[in-house]
């Protein structure tokens, strides 16, 4: 039974997904119990997952008894349970947080938005287990047209918003089929295990670069990395609010997950530090991602585009820790993606919950706000902590490992520019905090009443889970250099 | 410089994979018009899918359906399925990207009676 666990976690949502429209057919308020059952199930079984992994090693679920090279493998090993964990929590939050937050004048199309976004659930469950290049860039591509949808839901200026998205995504998704296509010319296989038993052989050959290359520019377009992040702000501010929070905690994280693999499974650490050395493209554009994104986001007004781009430069040092080369760094990386992507989270339900219970868009109306909600100010304070990196939050433990990596390989820029970034994030959030406790002149006319449940809900677990990540930060990333390590490394 | 030009010329079906991505790419970037940017991103897409079929070209050889089951297996005179079942999920994929950009197309021309980037940018100010 728990060898199929990757299977269940998969075909949960998208059986739930493909179901809805006709279970929900006469009633269509149980689409959201349905989807908050759904996910809370899978939140579960990823839970059992990761367990099973870690006491009894990986599982390479093979589908239909096709055993890999000639078949389609997935492979739940420490690494995809850690973050199909995080992937169902997220997801289970996001629905929940929906609940309230809804677009209204959807109607009947309820059902069809509630299927889009387990679609999307079940399609980065996909991608996180994918054990095949091309199974990889199916889920890429379905995760993808149903964040395109669910952007488009909000109408307006997110439909012109998604509409950029879809031509740049495509252009992404097209870039990484170039490079599966030259990798699979030259080694003739698809399977990760089994690419990398041949590809050592065949460095000399100019495709394996070129491929390498191309998935690299595909996937950053992917994870919005800074020459290819223009996508990304105007998508995330104009999205509903109840999708900017799954979209931007998961979908760009996910996408840096699947370049994790190819670098560090299907090709392997010497290779790509000693002989194609794109580790080192990676750190430098890592760099200047953290840099520029952080100076972009001191000049932002609007709450959600100055988290969006809050979120640009923390992947730039997600990608700073998993360049390094040395375990530190990659343990710091990922425990800093699990938190990152926490805080994406948290920060979009707070920037979300501020527009539906209060009406606030920008940082000057957060100032003119005339009462002061304790939900609001305390989440805001545990995320701001998180966001700059002072402890006792995940953030600081995340950074301190990537620096300490950094400095062992002898980065010094990186370490500067994980420094700088963390200044830059200092900037904007005193720069909100001064607007939210200075005594404007103006003062916003707000009519509201209680905050509802799922708000505190979401906002209470995220701002936990962000100290909790910190306190026990110590275990988990023991727990991921015992279990979640590349070969080699 | 004329080695390099006649190497590539050797390669007519990567020259003409390298000439519709760029192409496709080019209408992507210049064009205003959204329909007319969703035409180069499906030429992108379709260039990659040439490229798939264009490198599993095998001469000479057949359906991959055994010819006989006692004479032993020559894989040279059998194509080899799988890069086709990548072009076709490609295709699918494709087709499906298609769709929503058409259907962000007509919900963009429905809310700004233009399809024109400009003008559509000139609106949103």
């Amino acid at each position: 039974m728990s060898h199929q666990l990757p299977a269940i976690l998969f075909l949960l949502p998208l059986f739930a997904a493909i179901s809805m429209p006709v279970v929900c057919l006469k009633h269509r308020q149980w689409s959201y119990s349905i989807s908050v059952a759904v996910l809370a199930a899978m939140v579960l079984v990823s839970i059992l997952n990761l367990h099973n992994v870690i006491h009894h090693g990986e599982i390479r679920y093979v589908f239909s008894g096709w055993t890999a090279p000639l078949g389609i493998e997935w492979v739940a090993d420490g690494l995809a349970s850690v973050i199909l964990v995080l992937v169902s929590v997220l997801g289970f939050l996001g629905v929940v947080f929906t609940g309230s937050t809804s677009p209204k004048d959807l109607g009947g199309r309820i059902i069809h938005y509630y299927t889009l976004i387990l679609l999307l659930v079940s399609a980065l469950t996909g991608i996180v287990f994918a054990g095949d290049l091309f199974n990889l860039f199916v889920f890429l591509e379905v995760a993808a047209i149903s964040s395109y949808a669910l952007i488009g839901v909000a109408g307006g200026r997110a439909l012109f918003a998604a509409f950029r998205y879809l031509i740049l995504g495509t252009l992404g998704a097209s870039l990484y089929l170039l490079g599966v296509s030259y990798l699979y010319a030259v080694t003739g296989t698809l399977n990760m295990s089994d690419m990398v038993d041949k590809l050592p052989f065949l460095l000399s050959s100019k495709a394996v670069v070129g491929g390498l290359i191309f998935m690299f520019i595909g996937l950053g377009i992917k994870m919005a990395l800074v020459p290819f992040h223009s996508w990304l702000p105007d998508a995330y501010t104009h999205a509903p609010e109840s999708i900017s929070p799954i979209l931007a905690s998961l979908v760009t994280k996910v996408a840096i997950l699947a370049w994790i693999r190819i670098v560090y499974w299907v090709f392997n650490a010497s290779i790509v530090i000693n002989d194609i050395p794109i580790l080192l493209l990676v750190s430098v554009l890592g760099t200047l991602a953290a840099v520029i994104g952080g100076g972009l986001a001191l000049a932002q007004g609007n709450l959600k585009r100055l988290f969006a781009y809050g979120g640009i430069s923390h992947i730039g040092i997600i990608l700073i820790g998993i360049s390094q080369g040395n375990q530190t760094g990659f343990a710091g990386g990922v425990f800093y993606l699990l938190n990152d992507a926490v805080m994406q989270a948290g920060l979009f339900f707070l920037a979300g919950m501020a527009f539906y219970h209060y009406g606030i868009r920008t940082i000057d109306d957060l100032g003119r706000l005339g009462k002061h909600s304790p939900w609001l100010t305390g989440s805001l304070i545990v995320m701001a902590l998180g966001m700059i990196g002072l402890p006792p939050t995940g953030g600081f433990f995340g950074k301190w490992y990537i620096i300490l990596g950094a400095l062992e390989s002898g980065n010094y820029v990186s370490v500067a520019a994980v420094l700088l970034s963390t200044l830059l994030t200092l900037a904007y959030f005193v720069k909100l905090f001064e607007a939210l406790f200075r005594q404007p002149a103006t003062q916003l006319n707000v009519q509201s009443g209680d905050i509802p449940f799922s708000f505190k809900l979401t906002l209470g677990i995220t701002s936990a889970a962000i100290i909790i990540l910190g306190l026990f930060s110590a275990p988990i990333v023991q727990l991921l250099l015992d279990h979640a390590m590349p070969p080699g490394l | 410089m004329v080695d390099a030009i006649l190497a590539v010329l050797q390669r007519p079906s990567f020259l003409t994979f390298v000439i519709l991505f760029l192409w496709g790419f080019y209408i992507m970037v210049t064009r205003y018009n959204l329909v007319k940017k969703l035409i180069g991103m499906y030429l992108v897409q379709t260039s990659v899918i040439f490229f798939l079929v264009s490198i599993s070209v095998k001469k000479g050889a057949t359906v991959p359906v055994l010819l006989s089951t006692t004479d032993p297996v020559i894989a040279a005179s059998y194509a080899n399925p799988l890069p086709h079942v990548l072009t076709l999920t490609a295709i699918v994929v494709g087709v499906a990207t298609t769709g929503v950009g058409l259907a962000l197309c007509a919900a963009i021309y429905q809310k700004y009676g233009s399809l024109d980037e400009q003008e559509i940018l000139e609106r949103l100010e």
